[in-house]
C-alpha cells in the first residue's frame, strides 16, 4: 500500500521535465488558457450581469466550430491554398462563427430564460434550463441534423481543413529566431495575440461606450439603472451577443489549431472556462483573463509533473483552494464597479 | 366535433393496444419451457446502438444481421429472430437489458457485450440464466480470468494478445529502441498499454496517461520530445486519436504511430485528416477486402463499407444459428453446441479453450496503414 | 395536497377533510399509506389490464421491469438525499455522484475479494484465499466513508455561497471519479471491480428449479424489495429530521443566511448536517447499486448523473421530498419506457427539462412553501413590470 505515496512524491526527472523547457511550458500553457479565458467571458458577462450561470455557453462555442466547419466547406477552402485565400476564408469564419455563436447564445436568451426572468424564477431554475438547452443543442448536431443530412452530423469527430500550416517562429527550426530556449508556432502566437486582442476590445467596450455604461449600471444595480431609463432586456440581450461572440472567436482559435470538432466538444472546454471564469473572480473579465491563462498553466505544468490524467485534478485543488483564501476569486466579482 | 370524433378512436386504438400488448405480457412468467419448436428461437444482440460510442458497435450489429438474413434465405422453415437491446455502453443500463433477455426463455443466447464494461457487469446474469453469449468486441483479457463465467465467449482475441503484438511489431517491423507509449486511462487503454510496455521492457523510453474527451496534447509531446522517441504507441479511441496525431505531426515528430482496434475504423482516416498518413493501426480483425463476398453482401445490405469487427459479428451469429440448426432448442443445448464448436470463421478459426476464448493460435492480428482516407492492410503480425 | 388547491372542486373534498376529527383523518391517512406501499411491493408482479402498460418489458426488445423497478428506487434514495442539500438546506451540490461513488466504491473495495485492498490484506495478515469484509460490515464503512467524505468538502467549502458552492461541489465530484480512476492501487484503476458482496438472505428456488442466494441476479424484484424498505425507513427518518429544530434550521438559512446567524442559529454547523446527512443518503444509494451490479468502473459515475440528480429534485419540486421522487422516478423510467425511440431520448429530454422549467419553476409538486414563494416572486415581477 505504500506505492501510493508515490504519487505524492514526483520523481525529479519530471521536475527536470518541467524546468528544463520551463518558458516552452509556459507558453503551451498561455494558449491553452486563452482560449478557456475566451469562452469564459461570455459566463462571466452573463453571470455579472444577471447572476446566472448560463450552463449552455459551452454549446454556444460548439455551434461556433461547426460554423467554421461549414463556411470552409460552403468557400471550398482547403490545406495549401493561396495565402490570400487563406486570410480572406479565416476572417468570413471569424465573423460567420462570431454570429453563429452570438445568435445561439441569444437564441437561448430570448426562448428559454427570457419566460423565466418574467416570472422571476429562482437561480436554480435557471442552472436546469440551462442544462436542458445544452442537451437539446448538443442532440441538434448530433441526432437532429443528423437524421435529416446525415454526415458530417452525428456523433463522430469531424476533421476540419486547417488552413494555416504549423510553423515555428522561435525554436530550433524558427523562421524568425532560432534558439533552444523556448518554441513558439505560429498558431500559438495568432491564438495568444487574437485571444487578448479581443479581450482588451470587449474591456474597451464595457468601459468606455455608451452600451458599455448601460452593461455596468445594470450589473451594479438593476433597479436603480431601469430607474436611469436604461432597457434591461436590451442590455441582457447585448451581454448574450458579446459573450457569444466571444466563444464565436474562441471556436475559430479553437479549429485553428486543432483541425477538429464534434457534437459534444464543448463540455470540457465550458467547464473548463467555467472554473477559470470562478477561478478570476465570476463577473469580472480581467478576471476572467487571469483565470484562463492561469488555468491554462496549471494545466500544463500539472501534466508534465504528472500523467496527463491528473491535470483536472490539479485544476480543481487550485480552484478549492483559491476560493478557500478568496471566496470570490482571485480578483472578486465587480463587473458594475470602476475596476472592471 | 371532429376532434372528439378523433379523440374517441384514438383512446379505442390505444385500448385495443393495450389490450394486446398486455396479453403479450401476461405469459412473462413461465420461464421453466424452452424455446419449444424445432429451429426456432431469439437471439439478443447488447451494445451501444445509440450515443458517442454507437459507430464501433453498429457494425458488428449488422454483420450478425446479415448472416440470419442468409441464413433464413437458406432455411426458410427457421423462425430465428435477433433483437437487439441498447445498452448505449452503460453497464448501468445494460443490468435491466441482460435481465430481460434472461428471462425471456426463447432467447437462446445473446451476441455481447459488445465493450467489456457492461460485459463484466451482466456475465454474471447471463450466467445464471444459462444464456450462452458470445462477444464480438469485448476485448478486456480480466473477462475469462476473473470471476470466470462460463457462458461467456468471445470471437475476438484479447488484449494481451493484441498487446503482444503491438509490442512484436514496435520491436521488430519498425525496430523501435525508444517506444513512447500513451494511454487513455480507461478500462480499454490502460491494460493494453500496460501489456505493451511489459512486452517491451527495456524499449519504452517512457510513457503518459491521458483522458477521454481531451483534445490538447502538448504535454504528452514535450514528454515525447525529450524522451526522444522513435516510435510512439497510443492505446485509445478514435476521438483522442485524431487531435493526437495531427498535433504530434505539427510538433515536427515524424517518427512512426501505431495504434490498436480501438482506433480501427473508416472513421479514423478522416477525422485524423492528413496527419494520418503513414500511421498504423493493429486489430484483431481479418482483412475484409473490396473484393470479397462478404464485403459486397454487406455494402449492398448497408450501403457501407463493413466496420469494425462486422465479420467478427457475422461469426458469432453464425455459430449460433448452426447451434440451433443442428436441434438445440433450449439454451443448455445451445451452450454445449457452443462449447465443442469448431469450425472456419470469416475472421479465424473458432473453437473456444475452457475459458471460453479462441486459441491464441488462431488469433489472427493485422497490420493496416493509412493511406488517403482509407485503412490498408499492411501485413499479419505473427504471434510466434 | 396542494396541487389540487387550484381546482376549485377540490374545495368541498378539502372542508369536508378538515371537518373530520383527528382520529379519522389519521386513520384515513394511515389506511392510504398502507395501501400505497402495497401497492408497490405488489408492482414488479403488475400485470392487470390495463395498468400493466407501465411495464418497461412489453416489447421484446425492452427492459427488465424489476431491474428497472430497482434502478428508480435507488434514484428515489439519491433524490431524497439531495433535496435534503439543495431543496432544505439550500445549498446547490453539483458533485452528489462523488458520494454516491463513495458508497459503491465502499462496499467494492472492502467487500469484494478481488479489489486490491483485500487482496493486500489477505496477504498481509494471512487471512483465507477469498476473505473479504462481508456486506453488513460493509455498511457502516460506507457510512462512515461518506460522512468523512462530507465533512471534508463541507467544513473548507461551506463558507462559499450559492454559485461558488456549486462549481466546487462539480470539481469535488469529478476529483472522486479521476482519482478512483487513476489510483489504482486501490480502485483497480478504470478496470473497475467485479464481485461486490450481495446483502446476506436465506436460499431460495428460482425459477429453473436451482436454489440460489435471495439477492441473485436474476430476481431482482427481491432487491427492489430492499431498496423499497430502505427508501420508506429514509423517508420516514427525513421527514422528522424536517420538522425538527434542524429542518428549522436549514430552512432559516435557506431563507436568509445572515438573519438566521443574527437569531442565533449556527449556520456553518447546519449546513455541514445537510451535507453530511445528503452525503449519507447518497452512499446508500450507491451502496446498494454496486453491490446490485456486482460489478463498478469509475466510468458509471459520471458528471452528467450529476446533473441527472439535480434535474431529478428540481424538475419533481425542490423542496418536496414526494416531488423529488416523482422527478427521480420520471427520469429514470421516461427513457426506459420509450426505448423504441432510442436515438431521440436525450433529445427529447432536453427539451422536456425546458419546456417543464418554463411552464411549472416550481416543479411538478412543489412544496407549499416553496410555490408560495414562487407566485410571491412572480406577483413581484408583474409588480415590477407594471410600474416600470
Amino acid at each position: 500500500m505504500l506505492e501510493q505515496l508515490g504519487l505524492l512524491v514526483v520523481p525529479l526527472v519530471a521536475w527536470d521535465n518541467l524546468f528544463s523547457d520551463l518558458p516552452g511550458h509556459t507558453v503551451d500553457g498561455l494558449t491553452r488558457g486563452a482560449i478557456y479565458a475566451l469562452v469564459a467571458l461570455g459566463y462571466t458577462l452573463v453571470y455579472g450581469v444577471m447572476r446566472l450561470i448560463n450552463f449552455a455557453h459551452s454549446e454556444v462555442f460548439m455551434v461556433g466550430t461547426w460554423a467554421v466547419l461549414g463556411i470552409y466547406t460552403v468557400i471550398g477552402a482547403a490545406e495549401g491554398d493561396a495565402l490570400w485565400f487563406v486570410i480572406v476564408a479565416t476572417l468570413v469564419a471569424l465573423i460567420g462563427a462570431m454570429l453563429a455563436s452570438a445568435g445561439t447564445a441569444l437564441a437561448v436568451e430570448r426562448i428559454a430564460y427570457r419566460p423565466l426572468r418574467k416570472k422571476n424564477a429562482p437561480p436554480l431554475i435557471f442552472l436546469i434550463t440551462a442544462i436542458g438547452c445544452s442537451l437539446v443543442l448538443l442532440e441538434i448536431f448530433g441526432q437532429v441534423l443528423h437524421a435529416f443530412f446525415g454526415e458530417p452530423f452525428g456523433r463522430k469527430t469531424i476533421s476540419i481543413p486547417s488552413l494555416v500550416q504549423t510553423e515555428q517562429l522561435i525554436g530550433p527550426r524558427g523562421s524568425l529566431l532560432t534558439t533552444d530556449a523556448v518554441t513558439i508556432t505560429n498558431l500559438q502566437l495568432i491564438i495568444f495575440l487574437g485571444a487578448v486582442g479581443m479581450m482588451l476590445a470587449l474591456d474597451m467596450f464595457v468601459n468606455r461606450s455608451r452600451l458599455g455604461r448601460g452593461v455596468r449600471a445594470v450589473a451594479q444595480d438593476p433597479d436603480t439603472a431601469a430607474l436611469m431609463g436604461v432597457n434591461q432586456d436590451r442590455v441582457f440581450m447585448l451581454v448574450f451577443i458579446l459573450g457569444g461572440a466571444m466563444a464565436g472567436v474562441a471556436a475559430l482559435l479553437y479549429t485553428m489549431q486543432f483541425d477538429i470538432t464534434k457534437f459534444n466538444i464543448g463540455f470540457l472546454i465550458g467547464i473548463k472556462a467555467f472554473t477559470a471564469a470562478v477561478l478570476g473572480g465570476i463577473g469580472n473579465l480581467r478576471g476572467a483573463l487571469l483565470g484562463g491563462l492561469l488555468l491554462g498553466i496549471v494545466e500544463v505544468y500539472s501534466s508534465t509533473l504528472f500523467d496527463s490524467s491528473w491535470a483536472d485534478v490539479t485544476a480543481f485543488i487550485l480552484l478549492i483552494l483559491v476560493l478557500m483564501i478568496r471566496p470570490t476569486g482571485i480578483l472578486g466579482e465587480s463587473l458594475g464597479k470602476a475596476r472592471a | 366535433m371532429r376532434r372528439n370524433k378523433v379523440v374517441g378512436l384514438g383512446a379505442v386504438a390505444a385500448s385495443l393496444a393495450l389490450i394486446l400488448s398486455a396479453c403479450g405480457s401476461a405469459d412473462t412468467d413461465d420461464k421453466a419451457d424452452g424455446g419449444g419448436d424445432e429451429c426456432s428461437g431469439k437471439i439478443g444482440a447488447m451494445g451501444a446502438l445509440s450515443g458517442p460510442n454507437a459507430s464501433i458497435v453498429i457494425p458488428s450489429v449488422n454483420g450478425a444481421e446479415l448472416a440470419l438474413k442468409q441464413f433464413l434465405a437458406e432455411n426458410e422453415d427457421c423462425d430465428i429472430s435477433l433483437e437487439k437491446f441498447d445498452s448505449e455502453g452503460d453497464a448501468t443500463k445494460a443490468t435491466p437489458l441482460a435481465s430481460q433477455i434472461a428471462d425471456d426463455p426463447e432467447f437462446l443466447g445473446v451476441i455481447g457485450g459488445a465493450f467489456s464494461g457492461e460485459t463484466r457487469a451482466t456475465k454474471g446474469i447471463f450466467n445464471e440464466a444459462g444464456v450462452t453469449m458470445i462477444s464480438q468486441s469485448a476485448t478486456a483479457t480480466d473477462l475469462t480470468t476473473e470471476d470466470p463465467a462460463a457462458v461467456f465467449h468471445r470471437v475476438v482475441g484479447y488484449d494481451d494478445v493484441q498487446g503482444a503484438a503491438v509490442a512484436k511489431y514496435l520491436s521488430d517491423a519498425i525496430g523501435a529502441t525508444k517506444v513512447f507509449v500513451i494511454d487513455n486511462s480507461e478500462a480499454y487503454g490502460e491494460p493494453l498499454a500496460d501489456k505493451v510496455k511489459e512486452e517491451l521492457g527495456d524499449l519504452v523510453a517512457d510513457s503518459d496517461k491521458t483522458q477521454v474527451e481531451q483534445t490538447e496534447f502538448s504535454a504528452t509531446i514535450s514528454k515525447i520530445e525529450s524522451a526522444g522517441a522513435d516510435a510512439i504507441f497510443y492505446a485509445g479511441y478514435i476521438a483522442e486519436a485524431a487531435p493526437l496525431i495531427k498535433q504530434i505531426r505539427d510538433a515536427g515528430i515524424d517518427v512512426p504511430v501505431v495504434f490498436p482496434d480501438g482506433v480501427y475504423g473508416a472513421d479514423f482516416p478522416i477525422a485524423a485528416g492528413a496527419a494520418g498518413e503513414g500511421a498504423i493501426v493493429t486489430c484483431p480483425c481479418v482483412p475484409i477486402e473490396e473484393g470479397d463476398t462478404f464485403y459486397a453482401d454487406y455494402e449492398a445490405e448497408f450501403g457501407e463499407a463493413p466496420g469494425a469487427y462486422a465479420a467478427e459479428g457475422f461469426d458469432a451469429m453464425t455459430i449460433f444459428l448452426e447451434a440451433i440448426k443442428s436441434g438445440a432448442t433450449d439454451r443448455g443445448a445451445v451452450e454445449e453446441f457452443v462449447d465443442s464448436y469448431e469450425g472456419e470463421g470469416l475472421t479465424k478459426t473458432l473453437a473456444f479453450d475452457e475459458k471460453g476464448d479462441v486459441a491464441v493460435e488462431n488469433v489472427v492480428i493485422w497490420a493496416y496503414k493509412v493511406q488517403g482516407d482509407a485503412l490498408v492492410p499492411d501485413q499479419e503480425i505473427s504471434l510466434d | 395536497m396542494n396541487v389540487l388547491t387550484k381546482v376549485p372542486g377540490t374545495l368541498a373534498i378539502q372542508d369536508r377533510w378538515r371537518g373530520m376529527s383527528r382520529l379519522t383523518r389519521e386513520i384515513i391517512k394511515a389506511v392510504g399509506i398502507a395501501a400505497g406501499i402495497a401497492f408497490l411491493v405488489y408492482l414488479p408482479f403488475l400485470q392487470v389490464l390495463p395498468f400493466a402498460q407501465i411495464r418497461t418489458d412489453l416489447s421484446s426488445r425492452g427492459a427488465s421491469w424489476d431491474a428497472v423497478l430497482f434502478q428508480i428506487v435507488i434514484y428515489m434514495i439519491v433524490a431524497v438525499g439531495l433535496n435534503v442539500v439543495i431543496g432544505l438546506a439550500g445549498l446547490l451540490d453539483l458533485g452528489y455522484i462523488g458520494f454516491y461513488a463513495v458508497g459503491a466504491y465502499s462496499v467494492a473495495i472492502f467487500g469484494s475479494p478481488s479489489s486490491p485492498v483485500t487482496e493486500w490484506a489477505v496477504q498481509k495478515f494471512g487471512f483465507a484465499e477469498g476473505w473479504a469484509v462481508p456486506f453488513v460490515a460493509c455498511v457502516p464503512i460506507a457510512i462512515a466513508f461518506a460522512l468523512l467524505a462530507g465533512v471534508m468538502l463541507g467544513a473548507p467549502t461551506l463558507r462559499l455561497r450559492g454559485d461558488y458552492l456549486a462549481i466546487v461541489t462539480m470539481g469535488f465530484g469529478e476529483i472522486i471519479r479521476i482519482v478512483l480512476r487513476n489510483v489504482g492501487e486501490v480502485s483497480n484503476g478504470p478496470q473497475g471491480i467485479v464481485e461486490i458482496p450481495s446483502p446476506p438472505g436465506p436460499k431460495v428456488i428460482n425459477d429453473y428449479g436451482v436454489e440460489v442466494d435471495l439477492f441473485n441476479r436474476l430476481d431482482h424484484h427481491y432487491w427492489y424489495w430492499l431498496a423499497l424498505a430502505v427508501l420508506i425507513v429514509l423517508i420516514i427518518l427525513v421527514r422528522r429530521l424536517e420538522n425538527s429544530r434542524v429542518g428549522r434550521a436549514w430552512l432559516a438559512i435557506r431563507e436568509d443566511e445572515d438573519a438566521a446567524a443574527i437569531m442565533g442559529v449556527p449556520a456553518l454547523k447546519y449546513k455541514l448536517w445537510a451535507f453530511a446527512i445528503g452525503a449519507m443518503l447518497g452512499a446508500t444509494a450507491g451502496m446498494l447499486f454496486a453491490s446490485h451490479q456486482t460489478a463498478i468502473t469509475p466510468n458509471d459515475f459520471q458528471l452528467n448523473l450529476s446533473f441527472l440528480f439535480v434535474a431529478m429534485v428540481v424538475i419533481g419540486g425542490s423542496g418536496n421530498m414526494v416531488g423529488a421522487m416523482l422527478g427521480a422516478f420520471l427520469i429514470t423510467y421516461l427513457p426506459e419506457r420509450f426505448r423504441d425511440f432510442q436515438e431521440w431520448r436525450p433529445f427529447a429530454f432536453g427539451l422536456a427539462l425546458v419546456l417543464v422549467m418554463i411552464f411549472r419553476p416550481q416543479g411538478l409538486v412543489p412544496s407549499r412553501r416553496r410555490a408560495a414563494e414562487f407566485r410571491d416572486r412572480k406577483i413581484e415581477a408583474e409588480e415590477a413590470a407594471t410600474d416600470a
